[in-house]
């Protein structure tokens, strides 16, 4: 129980800077870091999957995520003033390259199941095969999901869109 | 550099994402040194990934507020959870002193206990007295295991299959129709199993609780180990006196096969 315990705080700060990625809000991630350990530790013994906890946990706080995004559309968001973005005040000084605040406006606007692999893979730096695992889809998903993901992103930076690779196989 | 191989734009990701083998990475590097166009998409990435680290790395270095300890925690979930036992083991008594003796003392209880410990301590109790039954201890016994389930699927309104527990050497001995908790439908069924040593397994099942969260729950309770668990479907309870590993053993094949699940990962994804 306490080596258990253990493992998980070990992966708290991972938790914490992702749920802030994914819901842009430092209460709401760490409500969801909450719900997320509390699950985990309930479960623990006859739900816990054989595997590394990390990917376990970073499963149930993309669940508790999605369920939550589920429920809100029902309910409808509140966005504090302060959240609601605003137009960018001056144009990306040249091509490629990325104001934070817009690449941060590029990533909210990726699809969800874009934006979950993008930050797992750069962010928390997983591997290929544990942020399949972690999402439920097969390897070869996870990396088109990137692909269009890193596309999107450099569209928003006003790169023009065709990547180079298109004749070389 | 000319000997470097034309290389996919999956390869060129998986190289900039840190996910190749070194001798694989080496290779792409060279090629890269003789494509500047693609070393060019290479950077850009490399450049997305800086930003994306930028904005969202440091909120992992950040001091993690006491709420998001484990150990306090689980320490909390604890004391919760010692709370709500102290009801089940009253509901257990309770249903031990029979129904008029319960409605005597009944206003001594401020409140309801969670639907789930009246099923647990029902669980547990119909366990303790049907184990010990030697001649009636089911009352359709497991020969008769098709008009079993049948049976009491008609009466649960809910399928009620009866899970294979052969792997943790228990047979099915049979089961039998009870009473239960009017917010689970009023009935239960009540499965037994039997190893070769003689000791007993039950599995209590009802119909899904009209708010089908899904829930989780295991106990000790006066020397017996409560698994509980509910989804959209049913309401189960695996009970038993064996050591709690083997109880958890045990429990885990009923959830299952009861949830039609298959095994690893998918398991839990549909309980979140």
């Amino acid at each position: 129980m306490s080596e258990f315990l253990s493992e998980i705080e070990a992966c708290v700060p991972a938790l914490r800077r992702y749920a802030r990625a994914l819901t842009r809000n430092a209460d709401t991630a760490d409500d969801l870091v909450q719900d997320c350990l509390e699950r985990a530790i309930a479960r623990r013994g006859l739900f816990r999957p054989q595997g590394p906890v990390r990917a376990w946990l970073f499963t149930i706080l993309l669940n508790l995520y999605r369920n939550g995004l589920r429920a809100g559309r029902r309910r409808g968001q509140v966005v504090a003033l302060d959240d609601v973005p605003s137009e960018p005040v001056t144009p990306a000084p040249q091509p490629g390259h990325m104001a934070l605040a817009e690449t941060a406006r590029a990533i909210d606007a990726l699809p969800l199941d874009q934006k979950e692999a993008l930050l797992l893979i750069v962010l928390e730096g997983v591997s290929y095969a544990e942020a399949a695992g972690i999402l439920g889809v097969p390897q070869g998903t996870l990396m088109s999901r990137l692909s269009r993901a890193r596309a999107a992103l450099r569209s928003a930076a006003g790169v023009p869109g065709e990547p180079y690779l298109r004749t070389v196989k | 550099m000319s000997a470097v191989g034309p290389i996919s734009r999956e390869t060129l990701l998986a190289y900039a994402d840190g996910q190749l083998p070194q001798a694989e990475a080496e290779t792409v590097a060279a090629y890269l040194a003789a494509n500047p166009e693609a070393a060019a998409e290479v950077a850009l990435w490399a450049r997305q990934d800086d930003s994306i680290r930028t904005l969202f790395g440091p909120a992992g270095a950040e001091p993690v507020p006491p709420r998001l300890k484990p150990r306090r925690l689980a320490a909390e979930m604890e004391s919760r959870n010692r709370g709500r036992w102290r009801w089940a083991a009253a509901a257990v008594v309770l249903l031990g002193i029979g129904l008029g003796a319960g409605w005597l003392t009944r206003p001594l209880l401020e409140s309801r206990p969670a639907t789930y410990d009246i099923l647990i301590a029902s669980a547990v109790n119909a366990h303790r007295v049907f184990a010990a039954e030697n001649r009636h201890a089911v009352e359709v016994a497991s020969n008769d295991r098709d008009h079993l389930v049948t049976w009491l699927s008609n009466r649960l309104e809910t399928e009620v299959g009866t899970p294979d527990l052969s792997v943790e050497g228990f047979t099915l001995k049979g089961g039998r129709l009870l009473p239960a908790d009017p917010q689970a439908g009023g009935r239960a069924a009540q499965l037994m199993y039997e190893n070769a040593a003689g000791e007993r397994v039950t599995v209590y099942i009802t119909a899904a609780l009209p708010d089908p969260e899904p829930a989780y729950e295991f106990a000790s309770l006066d020397g017996a180990e409560a698994f509980y668990w509910a989804n959209a479907r049913i309401t189960c309870t695996v009970v038993g006196t064996l050591p709690q590993e083997r109880m958890q053993t045990v429990s885990r094949t009923v959830y299952r096969q009861l949830t039609g699940g298959s095994t690893g990962m998918e398991e839990y994804r549909g309980m979140s």
